[in-house]
């Protein structure tokens, strides 16, 4: 055993030299990157506003109805108020932490669900097991994405997080396609040949040499899919299968359908603003991460 | 010959990926799906009254009887009636199916060549200014919502607000001139929406062909730019693009029909697929995810003759 | 080999910039080609070769790349800093490439007759019609067995040695005054190497061309040019005709390329030479002479400051040595 571990050190070290200095590149070229490093910091500051959210410093008071309907932009209500009176600006900010929650949610789990399915397929890549995953990966992707989250949802009864597990049960295919290809690919490289030779356990080479080389590919994809999150939850609470309880842009826009018509634009507008502005930003912060991760790719 | 075994041996490989299709959401939408029984019966039912309903409703039956019958009226394509309307669902979906059609396929059309003109242009000045600024706005289109797009559109071409031009709702279509009023801004919404995610895909794949080493070749050979994108790299770039073009057909019949019909009231089969599942309607739902599988598998058989013509190295066997 | 050259770089400077900093790929490198002649560029992968023969064709990826300083001047007439639509006039007119990799070189998706005869109406003003049997008749010529069926084919269906020819065909087919081979035959076989560069000697006497072979391969040299230079680290480091180069080898460079070659039936066997050390990074150069770390004939005096090649125009043979053999 020892005999195993003191020779398997040096293609486990310059695996590890490799990563650091694609990290440490990848930090240099972004911090260099301006558009990203101004999408990072609004990131940041909507980030802030969601934690102010959820430790109740503001908008405590948005599901509260005073004011009255329509009430124009005050001092005292920023945005106006709402077909029933409830104050805009606190019901948009509120938002944002939920649109965090929703894309956080769904971003960690199915890129967590992906990383394991897609790297479980590529390293038995041609084999049953990869087989099957092909199979399900296809069989998601051919049902229409709306038709899949209702169907969800409505299987779940109405389960206030029947939109998050739809959303994960298609999100991951992507993520986990590109770790399938990258672990195809980690895999016929000379250290995990290596390593295979002398008979380290297979589940060791997967979890020790091959998963974190797919790192970079992991986090640029979570970054896509939060912001595929975040746009999907609009659409999905305008159909009635998003966000059961609480407040989100979605519901914001949906409720605002109906004002539109009658000539009251604040409700929509912010939140669409607010949406294109975290949206846009966290857009602008992924294209620079994937510029930095990868150092193949042409632009 | 070679065309019909390779047709009906790609059909056959098919099969596993229908069969996955249809058992997933026969799972979803119709075992776990909205119970009827209620909707159809009076108040008070007795339990014999309920029985001859879920009866009717075929719900009594075991789950692979109830499968296998789904299946069965997938092959034979006869769905039977729709729960909550009574019509033949063939009818319903001969009815509904052209008017998404008619809605959709400008705006895909439309979507599709602008984007990838876009994409030449954004190549072909690759790190200008016009690159610069056309790969900004693909940005700025990605980050908006469909939604908000569709609402805004509506309210500045549609509504008394903006300009007043368009019906601000609904599909009532009786001459050329109509269909042009009501396609118009689902059209404008989705090519603005499309533009965002296919101007940044089809430029980064003409990019990436950009980088071959026959592009040098034709370079050194004094083939003028405009000439080298448009005709020796746009041939190399078919692949990902017919890829991209034909698989997204069978979803954006349903998925993006569904938001816009929704939306404006229009009634195609995306709104009534929306009400099917929203009140449970199998028979629709049936019909309507079967032929959705039909439809990728069929994509991707098209796909791969298309490839055989776009690049010799591709084999049909 | 005398009368005006056909080609002249003087003072050469190719950059390009990287995210580490700039990287002088070609410094200072002046030579010339006269009609009719072949000019070998000999060094190591990474000595500035290739990018030299894309600056002469005005295909330097610009950016990350450019050309810094220096001028090409080509028949009287400056090819540096010329708008890219004079230069394309230039390219395959006056000057064609062959390129190093025969595998992708040609377009995947076009027949071998369509790229063909696309260059021949563009160059010869020739309708399709008259393109084709013009076409045939140029693959016949480099040894394209049953042209007229070939001519119809893809790349992929085309041996590497096949295709190569191909570009040979093309770049022949409008008449130019200097071939640019960028390692014509590296990608080849063994067997294939030779009748292909037989091939390109024999073709380029016939259309009376000069050409540069740029080439790692010192017998490839020693068969087919008149001159070469050999380049190391974007630097030329000797500059001779063929004759002295093989006989007295001048730079320590030199001498160790040459001593890299196995040679057979020279008495007892001997050890090949290999020269020590590494190339050093373009990044980080020394002040001094940049094959210093792996010279045997280093001195303090090697390490202060840049040799340059010595004599004058017109010797044979010119070194940038301070210790030359």
């Amino acid at each position: 055993m020892s005999v195993n571990a003191a020779s398997v050190a040096p293609p486990a070290a310059t695996a590890r030299g490799r990563r650091q200095t694609l990290w440490s590149k990848a930090a240099w070229k972004f911090r260099r990157d301006r558009a990203g490093m101004i999408g990072f910091g609004i990131v940041l500051v909507y980030l802030v506003a969601a934690l102010g959210v959820w430790f109740g410093w503001w908008a405590t008071g948005w599901a509260e109805v005073h004011g009255g309907k329509w009430s124009p932009v005050s001092g005292e209500y920023w945005f106006g108020t709402n077909l029933i009176g409830q104050d805009i600006y606190q019901r948009s900010i509120y938002s944002i932490a939920t649109a965090f929650e929703v894309g956080l949610v769904v971003a960690v789990l199915s890129t967590l669900l992906g990383a394991a399915l897609g790297s479980l397929a590529g390293f038995f890549s041609g084999r049953f097991t990869d087989e099957v995953v092909l199979w399900l990966m296809g069989v998601l992707d051919s049902i229409p994405f709306y038709l899949l989250v209702a169907a969800i949802a409505f299987a779940l009864e109405g389960n206030a997080y029947a939109m998050h597990i739809a959303m994960i049960s298609t999100f991951w295919i992507t993520t986990s396609r590109l770790v399938r290809g990258e672990v195809i690919k980690l895999k016929n490289l000379e250290f995990v040949e290596a390593a295979h030779a002398i008979g380290v356990p297979e589940y060791t080479i997967i979890f020790r040499h091959i998963v974190p080389n797919t790192l970079h590919i992991l986090l640029v994809q979570a970054t896509i899919t939060f912001v595929a999150a975040i746009k999907s939850e609009v659409i999905l609470s305008f159909l009635g299968l998003g966000v059961k309880d609480g407040m989100s842009w979605g519901l914001m826009i949906s409720e605002s359908t109906l004002e539109v018509l009658a000539g009251f634009f604040n409700n929509f507008l912010a939140a669409s603003v607010l949406m294109f502005g975290l949206v846009m930003a966290f857009n602008m912060f992924s294209d620079a991460l994937q510029d930095a991760l990868d150092p193949r790719k042409v632009s | 010959m070679e065309l019909l075994q390779y047709t009906i041996r790609k059909l056959l490989a098919g099969i596993p990926l229908i069969l996955g299709v249809t058992f997933v959401s026969f799972l979803l939408m119709v075992y776990f799906g909205p119970d009827q029984t209620y909707q159809l019966i009076g108040k008070n039912p007795t339990p014999e009254q309920i029985a001859e309903v879920r009866a009717q409703l075929g719900y009594d039956k075991p789950f692979v009887v109830r499968y296998a019958d789904y299946l069965r009226e997938l092959g034979t394509l006869d769905f039977g009636f729709s729960d909550s309307t009574g019509e033949k669902v063939s009818v319903l979906l001969g009815r509904t199916i052209p008017v998404s059609l008619a809605l959709i396929t400008p705006g895909f059309i439309l979507g599709n060549l602008v984007a990838l003109m876009l994409a030449l242009i954004a190549a072909h000045h690759r790190s200008g200014w016009v690159d610069k600024m056309i790969m900004g706005l693909s940005v700025v289109g990605m980050s908006i919502s469909f939604l908000i797009v569709v609402i805004a559109f509506q309210i500045v071409f549609s509504s008394s607000y903006g300009l007043g031009l368009f019906p601000v709702r609904g599909w009532n279509v009786h001459s050329p001139g109509d269909y042009f009023a009501y396609v118009a801004v689902p059209t404008m919404a989705t090519v603005f929406v499309a533009l965002g995610y296919n101007t940044r895909f089809y430029r980064s794949v003409i990019v990436e062909e950009l980088t071959r080493d026959h592009v040098r070749t034709a370079r050194a050979f004094g083939v003028p730019p405009a000439r080298l994108l448009y005709r020796n790299v746009l041939k190399n770039c078919m692949i990902p693009i017919i890829t991209r073009i034909v698989f997204s057909i069978p979803l954006i019949v349903i998925s993006g029909a569904l938001i816009i019909e929704t939306y404006f009231g229009i009634p195609g089969v995306g709104k009534v697929t929306f009400e099917a599942i929203t009140s449970g309607d199998q028979p629709v739902l049936k019909a309507v995810v079967g032929l959705t599988a039909l439809l990728f598998v069929l994509a991707q058989l098209v796909t791969d003759i298309l490839y055989r013509a776009v690049d010799p190295r591709v084999s049909l066997k | 080999m005398s009368g005006e050259p056909l080609l002249r770089v003087t003072d050469l400077v190719v950059e390009f910039s990287t995210e580490q900093g700039v990287v002088r790929a070609v410094d200072r490198v002046s030579f010339e080609v006269r009609p009719n002649e072949t000019l070998g560029i000999v060094g190591e992968s990474g000595c500035g070769k290739t990018v030299t023969g894309l600056a002469i064709m005005g295909l330097i990826p610009s950016p990350p790349g450019r050309i810094a300083a220096g001028s090409i001047t080509f028949q009287g007439r400056e090819l540096a800093g010329l708008p890219e639509s004079e230069m394309r006039a230039i390219r395959g007119r006056d000057i064609a490439m062959v390129f190093q990799e025969p595998m992708t070189a040609l377009n995947p998706v076009f027949t071998v007759g369509n790229q063909m005869i696309d260059v021949l109406r563009r160059y010869r003003g020739l309708t399709r019609r008259q393109a084709r049997p013009a076409a045939i008749e140029l693959l016949a010529k480099v040894g394209i067995p049953a042209a007229d069926q070939r001519i119809d084919e893809y790349p992929h269906q085309l041996s590497g040695g096949m295709r190569q020819r191909v570009v040979i065909a093309m770049a022949l087919s409008c008449d130019p005054k200097l071939i640019v081979a960028d390692e014509p035959t590296t990608a080849l076989d063994v067997t294939t190497q030779a009748q292909v560069l037989e091939q390109i000697v024999k073709l380029q006497q016939e259309f009376q061309m000069a050409m540069i072979l740029v080439t790692h391969d010192l017998g490839v040299v020693a068969e087919t040019c008149h001159r070469a230079i050999v380049m190391y680290c974007g630097r030329i480091a000797e500059k001779a005709e063929i004759e002295p180069l093989f006989a007295h080898p001048r730079h320590p460079y030199t001498v160790g390329l040459l001593g890299s070659i196995p040679r057979v039936g020279e008495g007892e066997k001997q050890d090949l030479a290999v020269i020590p050390g590494i190339v050093p990074d373009l990044l980080h150069l020394p002040p001094g002479c940049r094959f210093a770390d792996r010279c045997s004939s280093r001195q303090a005096r090697c390490d202060e400051a840049l040799p340059e090649l010595d004599g004058g125009e017109d010797s044979r043979s010119r070194v940038a040595c301070y210790f030359p053999y």
